[in-house]
């Protein structure tokens, strides 16, 4: 009997080696997937027992705390010490979810990211408490502090602006208005949280989204970059003092009419085609989009980042430039290319179409996580910036270039009062304005765009779009005005 | 090893203090009358059966010990200021009724070793004991009371007994017994087909018997562990009677064959494996999967070394301190600790089989590789339960688990064993000189 006693030890051991597999599995490997699955209350408890760590904005040099967390009656709160302003940033973290930066460097707010295993293992030892890593921002407090000023005073609109620095792609400032105040949304009574998250989240005025990353709004005028960044590319244009017909009013393959803006001629009808885009004559783009085509269009506002999507670190698509399959009727392209169709781009968008110009044709990827710094506050990450594409040649990005000045520098240009040297007390602006019509028969009140970047030692590129603003030198170029103004003193 | 033993235990009561409350609180009479009942114990093994091994008393103790410590920390969570939520299903008193029961399981250890000198004697009850564990088994159908989806308990004077646990080792009995004096029928008649023994139909009756008795606890008591169980323990005990692989491969064949059948004709068996297989979709993890996903996200939770005991949440999982206590010690002693115990009733399990082999008596190495197996078995049942290998069956984890049916009946097998044990490592009676002529005969 022996030997089927042995076979039966044999059976045993088997069993035994199974159960010691399979702890292993779910404790070792399966561990983190578990951790994040539904009602598991132990992660939802622990992840207030220990300090999540801070978000900084650093683009001034100096840290300034965001968002952090405070210990009170054992548990740790999150505190956002400057609340709506930085909202589209930071985003939340409550009990149930988490957006914005929250949402996106969880894992290392949190401290479960495997880079900081070996972190975490030494403080198992030494028998210190687990805490998450800071993630610092490149966002700079005076340019936020700026445009959230701005937008707040712009009487009511729906609005948002994005500044980057054109150079490196990082992100300077990220307003949007209406906001909430994330603050408000830090409680651990679940049922309050519920009540004050369905009033935000039902609200008409939508605080809860981040409108300088939403492709919302048609681009106007603005996307004349586009179409002359396109122009110049393909040779259509020789240089900015090209002339270019610009007939009033140009007669559309399907019949209709388009008009230039209060349908005035544009100077004699045959401009240079760099005081058409000063003047921002419509009828010059449109024959010169038609002549184009849709996807060339396309594909040069592609290389632009439209219909890309970014991790900035949350995933957005800036802008959208949909292009149905057996789309030919080239009237509609004519309106595409004064950005008065299907295309929708947000501020963030815009600020890329300026930060290409600005950086010699050379897209750079926006980003806005600068390091990721452990407890220890040793750095686990740190950005490089990278190349997105070469949106245009840096002979086209010159001849865009100088057509922006002229808006912002030339007497007739459309910004010249409200971003010209007087305005701006003496900075050089390159811009481009946008009016978008709207709505049904475009009843609606305009959206007012603004795109545009200064250079030298601190360049700057801001895209500002206020929805129902009127024209866009009126009501979204004071905007980008101001926070140039501040960051360009900024010491 | 005993001493050894019981410092893990009052250690592990002072790292549950100390995880708790934050400090050590002395050493509570629990825990002394817990020490005291150990080193009673050991000195009875001493003069019972002085050549037991010594190994098999020391390992039952720190699993006995280690479960009233977790008992008593689950039973403190959320009671007495101390921090995390109450197991509402776990009395007050329960650290109390468990060294209780340790009490009467180490009485019934005594009790064993004195009655029962060799453990051959036992053959002469065979069949007494077989009607008794029927009858063990047949209670609960009849007068029992459900509790928790499982009919295996019956309840007297505020006591519930799960006879259940009982009949397993009196049917170990009447198997060891039953199968010495039919091994060879079993063994040798029969044809042979496609290179396979078959047994002689006539002989197959017993196994028949076996299954269908299996298949009737699954259908009248809802209880697919305990099936599983008597069923395993049958197959093994019949395959080291007659070492024939058919019996095997029948025994496996019909066990699946029947769980097939049941699944499909009772809902809550299925419901079982629907739960295994998909634990996390649909509705499944606030309704049938809740305690499996429970214990898994404390097992996760602990990770490799564990929370430390009293700083997990181990109240999250209903029923932790019965069914679900594995999950328990894996979340707060983490994977080390899982191992640790899984190893140590890896070895409680092997000094049992060696015993086995060693013991020379063809009864007593039927019973004590039984006895064994079983142990294993219902290790691995219940551990790979609630670790998700297999079905989740409720059986109790040996010696952990609180309940005192489980824990008495623990001991018994333990007493068993070591009367095996030192009936196998007694030395020989020295032989009588016969010129030379003494035949060595060895037992198969």
């Amino acid at each position: 009997m022996n030997k089927a006693i042995l076979r039966i030890s044999l059976a045993c051991l088997a069993m035994f080696v199974l159960l010691l597999i399979n702890i292993n599995y779910v404790q070792a490997f399966e561990g983190s997937s578990l951790a994040t699955k539904p009602l598991n209350a132990r992660t939802f408890d622990e992840q207030f027992s220990y300090q999540r760590g801070s978000i900084l904005a650093n683009g001034d040099g100096t840290d300034v705390k965001i968002a952090y967390s405070k210990l009170a009656d054992h548990q740790y709160h999150r505190v956002y010490p400057k609340g709506p302003e930085y909202a589209p940033i930071t985003g939340f973290h409550t009990i149930f979810s988490n957006t914005g930066v929250e949402g996106a460097e969880d894992s290392f707010l949190a401290g479960n990211d495997p880079r900081l295993a070996v972190h975490n293992f030494t403080s198992l030892l030494t028998g210190k408490q687990k805490q998450g890593a800071t993630v610092a921002l490149t966002i700079s407090p005076t340019a936020q502090n700026a445009a959230y000023r701005a937008l707040q005073n712009d009487g009511g609109h729906q609005a948002a602006a994005v500044a980057l620095d054109p150079k490196t792609g990082a992100i300077l400032a990220m307003a949007s208005v209406p906001t909430f105040n994330p603050n408000e949304l830090t409680t651990f009574d679940g049922t309050k949280l519920n009540k004050v998250y369905n009033q935000l989240a039902h609200s008409k005025a939508q605080p809860l989204q981040n409108w300088a990353v939403t492709p919302n709004y048609p681009p106007g005028s603005s996307f004349k970059i586009v179409t002359s960044s396109a122009a110049f590319s393909r040779g259509l244009v020789a240089s900015p003092a090209t002339t270019v017909p610009a007939p009033q009013p140009l007669k559309l393959p399907n019949g209709n009419l388009l008009n230039n803006d209060g349908d005035e001629t544009c100077f004699d009808g045959k401009p240079p085609i760099i005081n058409a885009f000063a003047l921002s004559c419509n009828t010059a783009f449109a024959k010169l989009g038609i002549r184009l085509t849709a996807p060339v269009l396309r594909d040069q506002a592609e290389l632009f980042g439209v219909n890309k999507t970014f991790s900035i670190p949350f995933q957005v698509t800036p802008g959208s430039f949909p292009t149905p399959s057996g789309w030919t009727d080239p009237s509609f392209t004519a309106l595409s290319a004064i950005g008065q169709f299907d295309d929708e781009m947000s501020p963030l968008q815009e600020a890329l179409f300026s930060a290409a110009i600005a950086n010699g044709g050379t897209l750079m990827y926006p980003y806005m996580v600068q390091q990721v710094i452990a407890p220890g506050l040793s750095v686990i990450q740190n950005a490089t910036p990278k190349v997105f594409s070469q949106a245009v040649s840096a002979q086209v990005a010159s001849n865009v270039k100088a057509m922006m000045l002229q808006v912002t520098q030339s007497s007739f240009g459309t910004a010249h009062a409200t971003a010209g040297p007087q305005a701006t007390g003496g900075i050089t602006i390159y811009g481009k304005t946008g009016t978008a019509e709207n709505g049904v028969n475009n009843s609606a009140t305009n959206d007012a765009v603004f795109t545009c970047f200064v250079t030298g030692p601190k360049p700057i590129a801001i895209g500002v779009i206020v929805k129902g603003g009127g024209f866009g030198a009126d009501a979204a170029a004071p905007i980008a005005v101001q926070i140039i103004k501040a960051y360009e003193a900024r010491s | 090893m005993l001493a050894f033993a019981l410092a893990v235990v009052v250690l592990a009561f002072a790292a549950a203090s100390l995880g708790l409350s934050g400090k050590i609180s002395g050493l509570p009479l629990f825990l002394l009358v817990y020490v005291v009942l150990m080193l009673a114990a050991h000195f009875a093994v001493r003069q019972l059966a002085p050549y037991a091994d010594p190994l098999l008393l020391p390992l039952a103790a720190v699993l006995n010990g280690l479960g009233i410590v977790m008992i008593y920390r689950l039973q403190e969570s959320g009671r007495n200021g101390n921090p995390g939520l109450q197991v509402t299903d776990l009395a007050a008193s329960s650290t109390t009724m468990q060294v209780l029961w340790t009490a009467i399981g180490v009485l019934g250890l005594v009790a064993v070793l004195v009655l029962i000198r060799e453990a051959r004697v036992l053959q002469r009850y065979t069949y007494t004991l077989g009607a008794l564990a029927l009858l063990l088994l047949a209670l609960p159908a009849l007068i029992g009371s459900s509790i928790n989806g499982a009919k295996v308990w019956i309840t007297f004077g505020g006591f519930s007994v799960e006879p259940g646990e009982f009949a397993r080792l009196a049917l170990a009995v009447f198997f060891a017994g039953y199968l010495v004096t039919k091994r060879d029928a079993l063994a040798l008649a029969g044809r042979r087909i496609l290179g396979i023994d078959l047994p002689r139909g006539r002989d197959l009756g017993p196994v028949l018997i076996a299954w269908a008795a299996s298949i009737m606890i699954l259908i009248f008591e809802t209880d697919i562990g305990t099936s599983a169980l008597f069923f395993g323990l049958f197959v093994a005990m019949l395959y080291v009677a007659t070492q024939r692989t058919s019996w095997l491969l029948i025994g496996v064949l019909l066990f699946l064959g029947g769980t097939f059948i049941t699944a499909q004709l009772f809902g809550h068996v299925m419901e079982r494996f629907t739960v295994w297989l998909h634990p996390f979709s649909g509705s499944n993890p606030s309704n049938g999967s809740f305690q499996l996903i429970q214990g898994l996200y404390g097992m996760a939770f602990g990770g490799i070394f564990g929370t430390g005991l009293g700083q997990g949440q181990p109240y999250h999982t209903p029923l932790v301190q019965s069914d679900f206590i594995f999950t328990a010690f894996g979340e707060e002693l983490g994977l080390v600790g899982g191992m640790a115990l899984l190893l140590v009733f890896g070895l409680l399990v092997q000094r049992g089989l060696r015993a086995a082999i060693a013991v020379k008596d063809p009864f007593s190495k039927l019973l004590a590789a039984g006895l064994s197996f079983v142990l294993a078995l219902q290790v691995f049942v219940i551990v790979g339960g609630v670790t998700r290998l297999i079905p989740l069956t409720g059986v109790t984890t040996p010696f952990l688990s609180q309940g005192g049916s489980s824990l008495v009946a623990s001991w018994l097998l333990i007493a068993l064993l070591i009367r095996i044990s030192n009936s196998a490592r007694q030395p020989a009676p020295q032989p009588i000189q016969d010129e030379g002529m003494t035949q060595v005969v060895r037992a198969a």
